[in-house]
């Protein structure tokens, strides 16, 4: 038998004994472990932080009790929960570097105002898991020693990594905040001077008066110890005149001095401002060269006014802030005791009172916003900032699955975008020495932040232009292309193309409606507080694990989405500039080939922005709120049919859209019945904006994910769905219940090409029969099923067109269309995936409509596959030669095949009216006769 | 001297490092809370050269006494290093210190070991702020060690500092510019193979891929090293790329740790010697690119990688606490062995793995007309494709697994529902996942000691 002393001489040391005997061994303090924390789990590296997430806090080194935390961001004791805030206030407080000289300097008469720069600091306290990113600086107060109160701004994180890879941007955004609070400090400060120097001049004007009387009363009055006193009062008097007006000098030549800081940021309308505003005070109190001439008449002026205002009940009415210089102040002057109140007798001022209210208010508000678009796992945050530069880079495919890409947002070009916190335009900042963002590789294009024409004619005429061309359809059951007759589209077409049908000449009205303000350039600078409240519905995994898959689906990805929603948000503003942006781009392309959007050198410009002829007139999400889209929205590409017939481009401008509320009448010439779109209540309408104006964006999209997620499960047949979508076949999902049908269109828009900015090409729920033309504009449409006979004229009109479309039946379960065998969309239609959040299914489907789109701008833009490469051959070569290029390299079939050949066309469409400037002709409405095969579950 | 005068502080001991090229560091410092007298700067190293561009010996020590404020109230634990990074306006400088504890003449103290750098290379210092942090961490576990024997810690501590003066002095000249022109890379090249071989091409694109992007370029040619190297830069991000260095044209550098590419010339014999300790101290696993003969070899994957480094890591401070004298500090080209551990000196590998994404990639990519901005957009798009499945990835592991409370155990699932069943593909996308949830490689393939062998009997046996 074995015993234990004899296990244990076999026992042999490995990782799994810690315990070492040997004296020579390495105590644990000075090694490392085996084993770092994030290999057992990843995501809990953070996860003995005393708090939730991160926070802001403001803090103070106070004369009178030391540092003290003032406020937290968000103001939530939940957020910092046991965290000691007292403590870190202590920890961040006490690294300042700001120990410059203030007071009364060595050879000067007077105190002498310190202007330091801001410091930054990144610190931790590893034992209590809290890092923080501290922004140091100091603001005026006179009752303060040294005049002089010591403040930090702190991000504090769990996540030191998130603070030292985002290093940049806080500092940018803290500076900014500093500037703001720091100029509103002043502007508090020079009235609080101001404010002094009257009390201080009408102190001296009651002790002059009063020793003028003892001079009267006789020369024994005049050396009696009470009269020795008053006149050392008065010579403190006069000497803390001269000293208050130098600080206001001092104040005032604040813009003067050299920044040594070449990483603040300072908004020179403010700074400007603030001058004039110190200056005029100067001025003011410069006149009063002699103090001392304080007249007895002007004394007693003010001691009538002062009575006056005490009978009036108006005492103590000092709202400077609400004053203009110019006017006469309100101000009552105060004597000055000759004592003044011990230091700790005194109250000290809040922050708040320190500075200027609106300029306190946009400070917090900055703040807020810096800490809402912090929010987050960094891993996230970091992913979305690469996302969104490499979509910058591919802009010619981005139309077909990714959202609009603003350019005023904050990455693009490596910098903050210029923010005033008190609106003041972009153009008056100055960002001494622009730091590059380490996360963002862009530099910033001057040109994008030119406010660019707000409206280009050029472009407007081209889009209606293009809209007059389009092709003729007609429903010939040919087997080859067809093209739509003229008939029957003036209202459909006018409904959904009334805009679009529009003249340049009512565009600006149009737009005017659109925008009830003037263009405002401080606008664009301002914090978009439905982007802000967005940013708080989004940011990080960590708020999102629970309650996903009942709706909340708050995941991470939509830290993605983020930017997004800021440019949706922000679309009225940047619209103009991205506008001019493709147009300067649209200048740089060189004329194609159009056989095959390729012909010479430079033919595509580098981040070429070829969505120009989609932007013009897109109004914002808050017009578009009790209509259908389609009867005000342009078509991002030409597809809008407007009648060719049709003399005047305003002629769809007649019908009466927007005038029934959430139902638009319309009157089909080719059936003639009345017939009412969308009559919908509010639930579906807050799932989606489809069908509703509204941008889409990438929340939208992820939030439909959990809908694709849910539909790939219960439909077996799902794939065909998909396949029929992605290949150009209009899916009709047909159905009685209107929530449902429209959760089916919002989820299965996912697999639209180029939806469209708001959805364009997507009909959520319409109640009237679809014609012909409606195919080619709508690539999804939600029908309702009525027993009435509008309803059959519905299935008529289903039956009719069954060999172009395919059709869903949400009630019964079923998908008629052609079947699909290819093996591209397996991945993202496979009902038995393990995939549990909607989410997940979203950032899984967008890799591979990343890929396809990849895959469709190769096959685009191959030279080879699409000239000739001799005289001899015949187009039916070349067309060999693509199938061939499908079939061999790309090892597609037929079905797959086709979903190219879709996106290819889409994109060589969008691409040569982006470089032309003008309409190219609108891709004919085709299809290949296939019979169809009704699926069941 | 007078009687009334106090007593003058003692002289700031100071080493001059000589540095080829301009050294964007101004100094590093050595600075301890002495509990009588506050705190003290010990040692000041200086870049030698022209003194008018650098700090005086007073501004050095004022600005390094400052980095132990605050320092009184620290609480951490016994042994960690914690890292503040001042940026001073006022001073124009930034400050990196890191502060640990450590014992000086029998008492425990607080120090600070500081590089100071001036303001406006905070741009420049930013990206290699972590390889530095990093780099002076390890050198300060051991100089804890030679503390705490009551030996002088400044030889220890001079180990990195002059090399990561170095380090810097050579990015200032030699980074890779954050912006490459496709037009020096072999991607422009007409038609694949032009350059090198296509299978060569495919073979160290993927296996870069496969290693978080960490390379070395070795040959004889520099042009033709630094061409691979913009090359493998390409796939990276901005701030990587501000992380790696071309190589000189007429001699080479020394290897760097934490470099993600960097390119190495060959000397006249036709070799070029790897430090052994250095690349496995590097934070992810490195692929070894020879152009001249056209190999590519890898590092086992990350969670191996990672054991072997902390062993190796354990082992050498190990040899440093057994070692009897002062003067026997053991240099960096030794190997660190010691009962338990021995390690394989034979760590760049075969890639093994074939992959789909790349090799469809490079298929495909030539295809389009060079010249043009065609090839970068599709790059573009590559790349956006391997960031979006890596976050998938990521999502797919945190949903599973209740963000790591449980053990994820459904590998096969995973490659199957996210069309990673190849193996080369899975270890890309994973790398890139590294990079974003490090830790993720030991949490994803269990026993972290794995060796690469036995991972490929685990993965086979789904």
């Amino acid at each position: 038998m074995i015993g234990s002393p004899d296990v244990v001489a076999f026992t042999k040391e490995d990782e799994y004994s810690q315990t070492n005997p040997d004296a020579w061994a390495l105590p644990e303090e000075f090694s490392i472990p085996l084993h770092p924390l994030a290999n057992t789990n990843p995501w809990a590296k953070t996860s003995y932080a005393k708090f939730t997430k991160d926070f802001i806090l403001i803090s103070e080194f106070s004369e009178q009790v030391g540092p003290q935390p003032l406020l937290t961001i968000p103001d939530d004791p939940k957020v910092c929960g046991t965290f000691d805030l007292n403590y870190f206030s202590l920890r961040i407080m006490s690294v300042d570097y700001q120990a410059s000289f203030v007071g009364h300097p060595p050879g000067s008469g007077y105190p002498r105002l310190s202007f330091v720069e801001d410091s930054r600091v990144v610190l931790g306290d590893s034992k209590e898991g809290a890092f923080a990113y501290v922004h140091h600086l100091t603001l005026y107060d006179l009752e303060a020693r040294g005049f002089v109160r010591p403040f930090c701004m702190a991000y504090v994180s769990a996540d030191e990594r998130k603070i030292m890879l985002q290093f940049q941007e806080l500092s940018l955004r803290f500076s900014q905040a500093s500037e703001c609070l720091k100029a509103g400090n002043r502007r508090a400060f020079a009235k609080e001077l101001q404010r002094k120097l009257r009390d201080l001049e009408y102190t001296h004007s009651v002790l002059e008066r009063e020793e003028g009387l003892q001079k009267e009363a006789g020369p024994q009055c005049m050396y009696s110890p009470h009269a020795v006193e008053k006149a050392n009062e008065l010579a403190n008097v006069e000497k803390s005149i001269y000293e208050h007006r130098d600080l206001l000098r001092q104040i005032n030549s604040y813009h003067c001095h050299p920044r040594r800081d070449p990483h603040a940021v300072t908004c020179q309308k403010c700074m400007t401002e603030c001058l004039s505003e110190c200056e005029k005070l100067l001025d003011k109190y410069a006149k009063l060269a002699n103090p001392f001439s304080y007249t007895v008449q002007m004394g007693k002026v003010e001691e009538q006014e002062r009575q006056i205002n005490v009978e009036g009940g108006q005492e103590g009415v000092e709202d400077m802030e609400d004053e203009g210089i110019g006017r006469r102040p309100s101000y009552t002057p105060q004597l000055i005791k000759a004592k003044s109140a011990k230091c700790f007798d005194k109250r000290l001022k809040t922050l708040r009172e320190l500075c200027d209210e609106s300029f306190y208010e946009a400070t917090v508000e900055l703040l807020k916003e810096t800490e809402r678009s912090f929010r987050g796992d960094l891993c996230y945050l970091y992913t979305r900032r690469l996302d969104k530069t490499l979509r910058r880079r591919q802009r010619v495919t981005n139309f077909l699955f990714e959202e609009e890409l603003g350019v005023d947002d904050e990455d693009e070009g490596g910098i903050l975008r210029p923010f005033c916190a008190v609106n003041h335009a972009a153009d008056s900042y100055t960002l001494l020495d622009p730091p590059a963002i380490v996360l963002r590789p862009e530099p910033l294009e001057l040109d994008s932040l030119q406010p660019p024409d707000p409206l280009d004619p050029a472009s407007e005429t081209s889009h209606i232009q293009s809209e007059l061309e389009q092709g003729h359809l007609e429903s010939s059951p040919s087997d080859h292309t067809l093209e739509t007759q003229e008939s029957s589209e003036e209202t459909k077409g006018s409904f959904s193309s009334d805009k679009s049908g529009m003249g340049p000449a009512e565009k600006p009205q149009s737009l005017a409606s659109v925008r009830p303000e003037p263009p405002d350039p401080d606008c664009d600078l301002t914090p978009d507080p439905d982007h802000n409240a967005d940013l708080e519905r989004e940011s990080s995994s960590e708020e999102t694990t629970a309650g996903e898959d009942e709706g909340g689906d708050q995941t991470p990805v939509s830290l993605l989405e983020v930017v997004s929603e800021l440019e949706a948000s922000r679309d009225d503003d940047c619209e103009r500039i991205s506008d001019g942006v493709c147009e300067m781009e649209s200048d740089l392309l060189v004329p194609l080939d159009t056989a095959c959007c390729m012909s010479q050198e430079g033919f595509l410009y580098e981040v070429s922005a070829p969505e120009a002829g989609s932007h013009p007139g897109q109004p914002s999400e808050s017009l578009v709120v009790n209509q259908e889209p389609q009867a005000f929205l342009p078509l991002q590409d030409d597809y809008a049919v407007g009648s060719p017939c049709s003399e005047s481009p305003v002629a769809g401008l007649e019908l009466p859209m927007g005038l029934f509320g959430d139902g638009v009448s319309r009157t089909s010439v080719e059936d003639g019945s009345d017939c009412t779109m969308s009559a919908s209540t509010g639930s579906e309408r807050a799932a989606s904006p489809l069908g509703y104006g509204g941008l889409v964006t990438l929340r939208h999209r992820k939030k439909a994910g959990q809908g694709a997620l849910r539909f790939v499960r219960q439909y077996p047949f799902a794939i065909q769905a998909l396949w029929c979508l992605l290949s150009g076949r209009t899916l009709v999902v047909l159905g009685s219940d209107e929530g449902r049908v429209r959760r089916l269109v919002a989820a299965l828009a996912l697999f639209v090409p180029s939806p469209g900015k708001c959805g364009e090409r997507v009909q959520p729920w319409l109640s009237c029969p679809f014609t012909l033309t409606d195919l080619q504009r709508w690539k999804l449409i939600g029908l309702q099923r009525v027993a009435s006979p509008v309803g059959s004229s519905m299935l008529y009109s289903l039956s009719r067109y069954s060999r172009y479309i395919s059709i869903l039946d949400a009630d019964q379960k079923t998908l008629r269309c052609p079947p699909y065998r290819g093996k591209l969309l397996a991945n993202i239609a496979d009902h038995r995936t393990y995939i549990r959040r909607g989410s997940t299914y979203f950032l899984n489907l967008q890799s591979t409509l990343c890929r396809l789109a990849a895959r469709a701008f190769l096959f685009t833009f191959t030279h080879h596959l699409h000239l000739p490469v001799s005289s001899t051959e015949g187009p039916e070569v070349v067309e060999g030669r693509r199938r061939c290029f499908l079939q061999e390299q790309l090892g597609l079939d037929e079905e797959d095949s086709q979903i190219l050949l879709y996106l290819s066309q889409l994109i060589t469409q969008q691409y040569l009216q982006a470089a032309t400037g003008s309409s190219a002709a609108a891709p004919c409405f085709s299809f290949t006769y296939t019979t169809s095969v009704l699926y069941k579950i | 001297m007078s009687s009334g005068c106090p007593p003058q502080s003692p002289a700031v001991a100071k080493s001059e490092v000589a540095v080829e090229g301009e050294s964007p560091l101004l100094a590093a410092t050595f600075a301890y809370w002495d509990n009588i007298l506050g705190p003290r700067v010990r040692h000041i190293w200086a870049p030698k050269g022209d003194q008018s561009m650098f700090l005086s010996d007073g501004e050095v020590t004022f600005l390094a006494n400052h980095t132990l404020n605050g320092e009184i109230l620290r609480s951490a634990e016994c042994g960690a290093v914690d890292v503040k990074f001042f940026v001073l306006a006022e001073k124009g400088v930034i400050i990196v210190s890191l502060i640990f504890d450590g014992e000086l003449k029998g008492d425990k103290n607080t120090c600070a070991l500081s590089i100071i750098l001036p303001q406006t290379e905070l741009a420049f210092y930013l990206p290699l702020h972590t390889i530095c942090v990093e780099r002076l961490k390890h050198v300060i576990r051991k100089g804890r060690i030679w503390m705490q024997k009551g030996y002088n810690i400044i030889s220890v501590l001079s180990l990195e500092i002059v090399p990561i003066m170095e380090l810097l002095a050579s990015m200032k000249t030699h980074s890779v510019p954050e912006d490459i022109d496709i037009r020096d890379t072999v991607l422009n090249d007409d038609d694949i193979g032009d350059s090198c071989h296509e299978d060569f091409l495919h073979k160290a694109i993927s296996s870069h891929l496969q290693t978080c992007g960490c390379s070395i370029v070795v040959g004889s040619n520099s042009e033709k090293v630094n061409k691979i190297v913009r090359t493998l830069c390409l796939f990276l991000t901005s701030v990587e790329r501000k992380c790696s260095r071309l190589c000189k044209v007429d001699s080479s550098f020394k290897y760097d740790t934490g470099l993600f590419v960097q390119g190495l010339l060959k000397d006249s014999t036709g070799s070029f010697v790897l430090p052994f300790r250095q690349v496995l101290y590097s934070p992810y696993p490195t692929t070894h690119i020879d152009v001249d003969i056209n190999t590519v070899k890898q590092m086992p994957p990350c969670h191996e990688h990672t054991y072997n480094q902390r062993r190796y890591m354990r082992s050498e401070l190990s040899t440093l606490w057994k070692t009897d004298s002062e003067e026997d500090i053991p240099p960096d080209t030794v190997i660190h062995t010691d009962e338990t551990f021995t390690p394989d000196l034979n760590i760049f590998q075969d890639v093994t793995h074939n992959d789909t994404l790349v090799k469809s990639f490079i298929d495909e990519v030539f295809m389009l007309k060079p010249g043009l901005s065609l090839r970068s957009t599709y790059l573009s798009q590559f790349l956006l494709l391997l960031h979006r499945k890596a976050l998938t990835l990521l999502k797919y592991i945190e949903d599973e697994t209740q963000k790591g409370q449980k053990p994820f155990r459904s590998l096969r699932n995973l490659k199957t529902d996210l069309d990673l069943t190849v193996e080369g593909d899975l270890n890309i996308i994973m790398a890139f996942a590294e990079k974003l949830r490090a830790g993720l490689h030991s949490f994803v393939f269990g026993k972290p000691f794995y060796t690469s062998m036995q991972e490929r009997d685990v993965l086979m046996s789904f």
